[in-house]
Formats: structure tokens, sequence, C-alpha cells
């Protein structure tokens, strides 16, 4: 035992060192780059020919630099467009990163007689086109006309001393993007003012509108595909291990076995590297599809906690059905079905209306609370389901452990390897949770990176790495270590206990045994699974 | 009609007439602008900043290296830069000006309210004294200048901006290193190219007198006005837009809010004098009681004038015909502005925009108010 678990931590070790030093070279993980629109004045009356308002570079835009020249020049609101091109000047923007987002602000004075009215809402006439060599034309990709709520506060006292100051107002969610497959993208953002429908009327002063847009960076992808690519065979080649393992058994596997194994069939549809599809294809689902993957895993890895935990709940109560589990397996159902139906209205819809936010409206915001508290509840409540079963299991334990002197040989040995089994599980869980949180918890504290001397390490993409790395490895062992050991077929015949380990075996399998290892085995220290060798036993003498 | 006032006795009505213009019905004489120089011809104005530091002209912009020799009161390594660098030039200028406006604003109850000459040096002599002004002056034009700089490169208008980070650099190229990593912020730069542009000016002198060092300190606490207020703001889109991911970036105060830092700065200026540590000269507080400066805080060398008199030799234009607030006690009121000479009192009617209809630009529909108040003019 103490081999294979100083093999294992060694291992861990390895991995996350490698994680290290592969992390010395990666860039941090998004960039946020800020731009600020050039107002660029459509000449143009009513004819269709040039569109696209390109604020620089060769047939740029009629540029004004701030209103008062537009108030010298007799031009309207509706004649002002603000254009920004993505990305800055000597830049291409790539498919490795993988996905846009933009962030609105806009810059609104103060003036006494021209205040934000209260719940005034902006309407932005937005369309975005791309084209991916200088000289080319731009294509559009979408258009559409948006309305945000202006959310602003005025922190000095509205005086006329006061104006010209800028009013505080939120961060507007602007556009998304799943991918990135051209190079040039052109944003032209029109205000359109309409007194009769009363649109963009009581939203103040506006002097410019700025745009944050945040994009994962190309290094990182490269890592992050690197690290995938080398994580799914790994986990793959285990997991093909492992379920071999569980055929080679006479009986059917039981329930903790297959959710170990869903586990990892889920770990690897988070690991399989389909991303390398989107530098070549402009398939813009591939946010959302990452989004579902992430879930399944989440559930799974939560489902698997609740399970591993009742199959070594130590009481005579028949589990080893998923049904048995509906109590604690159903808030998670129901809170992941809340967030992915969250999720379709968010990104989903943002795969036909790259402008959309649920947040926008008030029904959007409420719709979009609701699924999320719902599915905060059901966190909640299976937290409580989860402590309460690891509290009962801890109280049974120690309800065992008193009386485990008096117990037969085979019996203790049984229940001490239950015991072991699940303090270990307990210990890597907490272990993995507890640095994951800390991560991230420093991750929201500091700036992302950190100095040492030359050297600056990007926290962020050591943490994003790591962690991932760090729960694939907890997955990985989780296959390794529980896996039922084969031996015991060979050995059948040769052990002496020959008769009695059949007879273990058909008991196991009628009465659908409360845990995966099967193992009985004479060589302690070769396999972690060996420590559980007689669980048959304490099974017979329950029946005797 | 298109000319801007810098005196208080004018605030916000040329604006707002021009803006009548176009609105209709609207307010068109204010009261009349003073006649003692408080204002300078606005859309012509020849923005000269500082003693001899910025004279672009603001007719046309600056695309020929030609127009750099041109420009007054630049010093021959400014000319070169210039010529490198013509692409940054307007966005300099408009820096200066930025700079200039604030100024105006901040100061605009005081005394000595910031008022331009049409001739150099801009500000006057005030500011070629080691003054507290001239601190302000000092401070706030480099902090326009890297302000205005940042702004324009983030608008696409530079080539050169943020992205030739040579640390983190991956390829050659800077394409490849955004595509790499990311570009650093366009802050870095802004400030950089202030340091580089308007320091140029003290560090040719070679930084060891008074002087030069106060402007050099007064420069660096103008650009540590914006880096040290920069907005930390953060994006959450992780999973369903949770903030498992976040990305923080950092956002340029508005310069209103950088003047109104300095404006606070001046008012708990050091007075510093030169004193020699080993074989560098630098400034200490002249009162060795006072808690040193840190690089924030604005130093000054000379104790101002009282800017009461007319006195165009020294460059100041005086208090007298200036409004004052009768009732306040403040600076801004009769007692203290007109130096107890004494004031007018006129009762003027003024024609006020009320009831106004407002798009959020270009457009203002307004009624006519009439509304006789008193105005209050110091001798």
């Amino acid at each position: 035992i103490i081999f294979s678990f100083g093999e294992f931590l060694a291992v861990t070790w390895n991995s996350s060192d490698n994680v290290v030093l592969f992390n010395f070279s990666a860039p941090s993980p998004t960039s946020a780059v800020p731009y600020v629109s050039i107002k660029c004045i459509d000449v143009r009356k009513n004819h269709h020919k040039t569109k696209w308002l390109v604020p620089w570079g060769p047939n740029q835009c009629e540029k004004i630099k701030d209103f008062d020249e537009a108030v010298s020049r007799q031009i309207e609101a509706n004649d002002i467009v603000f254009a920004v091109h993505i990305p800055l000047p000597p830049n291409e923007m790539s498919p490795w990163f993988q996905f846009m987002l933009f962030i609105l602000q806009l810059d609104i004075a103060f003036k006494m007689h021209n205040v934000i009215q209260d719940n005034a809402e902006i309407t932005l006439d937005v369309s975005l086109a791309y084209r991916d060599d200088m000289s080319s034309e731009w294509k559009e990709m979408a258009h559409a006309i948006e309305t945000r709520k202006l959310k602003c506060a005025f922190h000095s006292p509205k005086t006329p001393e006061s104006e010209g100051r800028y009013y505080d107002c939120d961060l507007l969610p602007f556009m998304e993007i799943g991918s990135v497959a051209h190079k040039f993208y052109l944003i032209n953002i029109r205000l359109p003012v309409n007194e009769r429908k009363k649109i963009n009327l009581g939203i103040g002063e506006i002097k410019d509108i700025r745009l944050v847009g945040i994009h994962q960076n190309g290094g990182f992808t490269k890592v992050w595909f690197a690290m995938k690519t080398f994580l799914t065979p790994s986990i793959l080649i285990i997991m093909i291990w492992y379920w071999r393992r569980i055929k080679m058994m006479t009986r059917a596997p039981v329930l903790l076995e297959k959710v170990i194994f869903a586990l990892g069939i889920s770990m690897t549809f988070i690991n399989i590297p389909v991303e390398w599809f989107s530098i070549g294809f402009d398939w813009t689902w591939m946010l959302l599809f990452g989004d579902i993957r992430q879930g399944i895993f989440y559930a799974m890895l939560l489902s698997f906690w609740i399970i591993f935990c009742g199959e070594h709940m130590m009481d005579q109560n028949e589990r080893n059905r998923l049904s048995g589990y509906w109590k604690q397996v159903g808030p998670i159902a129901v809170g992941s079905f809340c967030l992915f139906i969250f999720d379709m209205c968010e990104r989903g819809v943002q795969l036909k209306n790259p402008f959309y936010s649920i947040w926008t409206t008030d029904v959007g915001t409420e719709l979009a609370m609701a699924f999320i508290i719902v599915a905060g509840i059901c966190l909640c409540l299976y937290f409580l389901f989860l402590c309460f079963m690891v509290f009962q299991v801890f109280r049974n334990i120690s309800g065992k452990q008193s009386s485990l002197p008096a117990m037969s040989k085979a019996r203790r040995l049984h229940y001490e390897g239950l015991i072991f089994r699940f303090k270990f599980l307990m210990l890597i869980t907490l272990a993995c949770a507890a640095m994951t949180v800390i991560f991230f918890i420093v991750s929201q504290v500091t700036e992302g990176h950190w100095k040492w001397g030359d050297l600056t390490i990007q926290a962020n993409s050591a943490f994003f790495t790591g962690i991932y790395g760090m729960w694939n490895l907890y997955v990985f062992a989780l296959m390794f270590l529980y896996a039922p050991s084969h031996k015991n077929y060979g050995e059948d015949q040769s052990n002496g206990k020959t008769g009695l380990s059949g007879y273990f075996e058909i008991v196991a399998c009628t009465k659908k045994s409360k845990m995966g290892g099967e193992n009985i085995g004479h060589k302690p220290g070769s396999e972690i699974s060996h420590v559980f060798p007689a669980e048959h036993t304490d099974l017979v003498e329950n029946n005797m | 009609q298109k000319q801007r006032c810098h005196g208080a006795g004018c605030p916000d009505i040329s604006a707002a007439a021009v803006r009548d213009e176009l609105g209709g019905e609207g307010a068109r004489n204010g009261p009349s602008r003073s006649a003692t120089g408080w204002c300078v011809p606005a859309l012509l104005v020849l923005l000269r900043l500082r003693r001899r530091l910025l004279a672009l002209s603001s007719v046309g912009s600056i695309s020929e290296e030609e127009t750099c020799e041109k420009l007054k009161g630049l010093i021959q390594r400014q000319v070169q830069m210039c010529k490198r660098n013509l692409e940054v030039m307007d966005s300099v200028r408009r820096g200066a000006q930025l700079a200039i406006e604030e100024c105006q604003f901040q100061f605009r109850s005081r005394r000595w309210n910031c008022s331009t000459l049409d001739a150099l040096p801009v500000f006057g002599k005030v500011v070629t004294q080691g003054t507290r002004e001239a601190a302000f002056v000092y401070a706030i034009s480099s902090a326009g200048v890297a302000f205005a700089v940042t702004r324009a490169c983030s608008s696409g208008e530079l080539d050169k901006c943020g992205c030739d980070r040579t640390v983190h650099a991956r390829g050659e190229r800077g394409g490849e290193s955004f595509q790499w990593s990311g570009c650093s912020d366009n802050i870095a730069y802004g400030v950089a190219f202030s340091q580089s542009f308007v320091d140029v000016r003290e560090r040719s002198k070679g930084a060891s007198s008074n002087r030069a060092l106060m402007n050099l300190h007064n420069n660096e606490a103008g650009r540590k006005a914006i880096l040290n207020n920069m907005r930390v703001e953060c994006k959450c889109h992780g999973v369903s837009g949770s903030c498992e991911f976040k990305t923080c970036w950092k956002a340029m105060p508005p310069f209103r809010k950088v003047g109104n830092v300095l404006k606070e700065k001046f008012d708990g200026a050091t007075e510093v004098e030169q004193s020699e540590i080993g074989s560098t000269k630098v400034l200490v507080p002249k009162n060795s009681q006072f808690k040193p400066h840190t690089d924030e805080d604005l130093v000054y060398l000379d104790s101002s004038p009282d800017f009461c008199d007319h006195d165009l030799k020294n460059g100041v234009l005086g208090t007298s015909g200036r409004q004052c607030n009768k009732t306040s006690k403040a600076i801004d009121g009769c007692e203290l502005m007109c130096c107890g000479r004494g004031f007018h009192t006129d009762e003027v009617e003024v024609v006020e925009r009320c009831s106004c209809k407002f798009h959020w630009c270009c457009f203002v529909k307004c009624k006519q108010c009439h509304r006789v108040v008193e105005m209050h003019t110091c001798r």
C-alpha cells in the first residue's frame, strides 16, 4: 500500500511539476483590449453604396473629433455612426482567440438641463461586418436593433459646478461570438433618435462610446490544446483498461463502478480536443458546446460523490441502483437542467444574434434569475445531502471501529478496507477541492500575475491548467485505484480458499454487493484494491 | 460669435450660443465679454502651452515634417521627435488643448484663472517662475499628453502603441506577439510618450537646476495622477457567464477626475528647495517639519504673487473686471477676488434657455426665458 501510495504521490508531484514548468511560457488566459469608437458622419443620405464606415486606414470615414464640431456643422444625431475596427492597427485577429466578447461603456456627461432620466433605455442600431484582407469589401455578419438599460450613478452634487463630469455607468454586455474565423471585424453603432416613438430620449449627453474586447490569448489556447491532446489518450487508455477489468469479472458491474466509468467518459468528453476544428471551421457553437461539456462533467462528479458515500454507508440498506439516490441526484439533474436552459437562452440565442443578452429585458432578467436561483437552491440542497451522508458514514465508521477488535479477521479486514477506501477518497477529494477553491480565490484577488525578479508567472493560466490537470489526475487515480482486481480469477484454484471465494462471488452477485471491490487477493501491497478483500466474508457472516 | 471665453466673466455662454444657433430660438446674448483680454479666439486658438512648449496650430493637421519646423516653442530635440512621430502629434495637441481646458475649469473661480495669452509664453510669466501655478500647469499638461495619446491608441489612430512589448514578444512582428499573448496596456505607451516628449525639455538642459528638477517632478506627478487613478473593471465569462473565468482591465479615469486630483495636489503642494545628497541634487521640503513629498505630490520653489493687479510685464492680468460672488466668503467671493478694491453691481437681463428638449447629440430646442440677475464685477 505504502509503495503504491508513494507511487501515486510521485505521479501527482511529477505532473503538477510539469504543469508549473509548462506555465512559465504560457501567457495569461485572456486579453482585454480597450477600444474607443471613432465618430463618423454618414454623409450619404439615401444611397446604399458605402454602407460600412471604417474608422481608419484606407477609405476611412469622415470623422468628427467631438460633438461641438457636429453642432457647428449642423450634423444630426441620426447621421453619426460610432465605428470600431477590430483589432487595432498593426494586428490581425486569429482563430486561436476562440471567442470574442465585447462590453459597451458609455461616457455620458452631466448637464443640468439634460440629465439621464430614470429607467432610461438606450437603443442601439448595431451591425457587424468582417473581411479577411485589408482591400476586400466588408461582408455583413449580423445586424440588430438592441436596447440596453442605462444604469448610471452620479456621485457629485447635481449642481452647475459639476457639469462636464461623467456619470458612473454600469458595463453593458454588447456582443459575444463563439469563434474568431476572420481577420478583421468592423462594428458600426448608431443611436437613432425618434421623438414620436420616444427612442433615445433622455439618455443624457453622450460624449463617447467605448468598447472592451475580451478574447482568449492565442498562446494560452495553444498550451491548452496541447494539454488536452496529451490528456485525452491518458484518460482514454485508463478508461479502457478499467472497463476491461470490470468485463473480466464474472458478475455484472456494480453501480459505483458504472459511475466511475461514466465520470471517465465525461472527463474524456471534455478532454477530446474538438477545439482543433475551430481553427479551420467557423463553428460559433463551440462556446455553447464547451459549456455543455463542462456541465455534464460537473453533474457527473457531484453524482459520483453522492454515490460513493452511499455505497460506503456500511448499513444494511440495499442501494446499488441509481433510483435509490433519486433524492440526492434529483437536485443535480434539476440544477443542471436549469443551467442548461439558461445557457441555451443566452448563448444559444447568441448563435443567431451575437448582440443578444438575456439580461437586457425585465422578463429576461427575471427568467434568468429564476433559473439561476433554482439551480442555486438545488446545489445547496445537494450539499446538504452530501454533508449529511458524509456525516452518516463517519458515524457508522466510528461505530464500526469500536467493534473492530471483536470481529473475526476477515470481517475486520473488510471493514478496515472500507474505512481506508472511504477516508482515502475523502482526503484526496478534499485536497483537490481545497486546491481549487484556494487557487480560485487567489486568482480572483490578485492581479493575475506574480513577479519574482525578472520572472513573471501568469498565475491565472497556471491556475487553469493546474486545476484542469489536477481533476484529470483525480479521475485517472479513481479509475486506477478503484478498478477491481483481476487476480482472483487466476488465483482462485491455487488459493486454497477456492470454494469459499466462489461462494462469496455468488453471494455478492445475488446480494448486489455494496462495493466495487471483489478481490480476494493474497499479495498485499501489490495493489490498492487488495486491501479490501473480505466483503463477502462480511456478507456471509451477516447472512449466517 | 465663434469666440471662446477664458475668463470667469463669460462662462459656458459662447458654447451655448453656438448650439442655440442650431436649436432655434435660443439665448444669444450672454453678458458681453470683458475687453481685458480674457477671451481668445477659440477656433483659431494657437495653442501654446507653457513656455514655448507646444505651439501647435490647430488649423489643419500635422501631417508633414515641415510643419514640425514651423511649430513655435519646440526645442530641437522635440522637433526631431515630432518628425519621427508625426501621427502622434495631433494627439499631443489635443492633449495640450485638454490640459488648458481642464486648467481653466479647475481655476475658474480663483484669482489666477489659467487664462492664456495670445503670445508666448501662453500662460504668462507666472508659469516661468517656479510657482504653485507653474507646478499645476506642468503636471496637467504632461497628464494631458499622456491621456490624449492613450486615447488615440485605443481608437486605432496610432500604429505604434502597446503591441511592441519586447519582454513577452514571441515573434518579430507585433501581430504575432498580439496573437500569442495580447498587447500591453495603451496607457504604458501614452505615459512613455509623454515622458520622452515632455520631459526632454528639462533633460536636455541637464537635469540639475532647481527648475528642471521641479518640472520633472511635476510632470511625473501629472502622469501619476492618471496611473494611480486607473479604474479596474472586470467581466465574468465562465460557464453560463459565471465568474469561473474573469478578465480584468484597467480603464483610464475621465480627464475631469485627473484635473480634480491635481487640483487637490495643488492645494497641498509642498514648497521645496534644493539639497545635495551625495553627488545627486534632490528637492527637499523647505520646512523640515513637513513630511517629505511623494511622487504624486506637486512641488514648487517660489511663492506666488497675489494676482491682484494688472501687470502685463509679469503676465498677470489682474482681477479687475472679473465676476465675483457676493455671498461667498471663499476665494470666489467679492471680498477676496477683488483684492479689497470693491465691486460694481449691475442688473443685467439674461436670456436663458429653459424647458429645453435635448437629443443625445447636437440638438437642443429651447424656449427663451428672460431673467434679471445681479452681476458683481470687480473694480
